[in-house]
């Protein structure tokens, strides 16, 4: 638990105070420690009905428990990685530690997730790695699914989309890191 | 791009696409998971896209348990004591019992209150 109350606990208090001014050291500290509030905000809102409203202390509040979640997940995933021996914490571990802590709900959501993005990471790599066995079989069906869509569209038109979406998620991903 | 379509769960990403396919950034959660822990060194390239999935997971569970209390006390907006009591009510949100009652008390006091603090937590 004491390593799981990284980013988030320690300020929280004082974050409160931080949300949206525009000090430069606050701003570096935020950037560390949270998911930008736009996002979080975004999401939120698709889970209310359209007339709910979300006052800005609950946005924060979310904000510092997503980052309270991460680690909480990741301290987890890491642990069992030391105990294995193992450097690199990868997917597999963290869908164990999910479901471990109480998070079973949310394993099949994301290898369905997890599923289509092999698809598309697959196509603009050419191959698939390994290291994530379990999660990379349940993967294929979905990629098969996704496959007999594109199969009545025609090859040809399958083949030219293929190429001008992998460009797009490999641009999306340059820019991303 | 006409094929967007098919693949629109994934593919939207931020209003400004800063994000790519996902809706959260994911050089960002790579900088969280790194702060868990000294023994968090490296990460597969795939652990912050699950991430980046839990989390949207996660904010949206959250959300609706704190908009039913929202909705128990006949009000249109969801505020933070939302969210704190949809924390104390929710077994698997026990890990932020801390942190929400640590809001609670922002502006007045937010540090050492251990006894009531534990007494928080055992409730």
């Amino acid at each position: 638990m004491a390593d799981a109350m990284g980013p988030g606990s320690p300020a929280g208090g004082s974050h409160e105070s931080g949300g949206e001014q525009s000090s430069p050291h606050s701003n570096v500290r935020e950037q560390d420690r949270y998911l930008p509030i736009a996002n979080i905000s975004r999401i939120m809102k698709k889970a209310l009905p359209t007339n709910g409203k979300i006052a800005k202390d609950a946005k924060d509040t979310v904000q510092e428990c997503v980052s309270e979640f991460i680690s909480f997940i990741t301290s987890e995933a890491s642990d069992k990685c030391q105990k294995e021996k193992r450097k690199t914490i990868n997917g597999d571990d963290l869908l164990w530690a999910m479901s471990t802590l109480g998070f079973e709900e949310y394993i099949e959501p994301l290898k369905i997730y997890l599923a289509r993005y092999r698809e598309l990471e697959g196509d603009t790599k050419g191959s698939a790695r390994g290291g994530d066995g379990s999660l990379r079989r349940d993967a294929a069906g979905g990629v098969a699914a996704q496959n007999a869509q594109f199969a009545i569209q025609g090859s040809l038109n399958y083949i030219s989309s293929q190429v001008i979406l992998s460009l797009t998620i490999l641009f999306h991903f340059i820019q991303e890191y | 791009m006409r094929q967007a379509g098919t693949y629109s769960g994934i593919l939207s990403g931020g209003i400004s696409g800063r994000t790519g396919p996902h809706l959260l950034p994911l050089a960002r959660i790579k900088k969280i998971m790194k702060k868990s822990g000294d023994d968090v060194k490296m990460i597969s390239g795939e652990a912050p896209i699950v991430f980046s999935k839990a989390c949207e997971l996660f904010i949206e569970e959250l959300t609706q348990r704190s908009w039913m209390v929202t909705m128990q006390g006949k009000r249109r907006t969801l505020n933070k004591e939302d969210v704190a009591s949809a924390v104390a009510a929710t077994d698997i949100f026990d890990f932020l019992l801390n942190l929400v009652s640590e809001s609670d008390r922002s502006g007045v006091d937010a540090t050492d209150h251990p006894l009531e603090m534990d007494a928080l937590i055992r409730s």
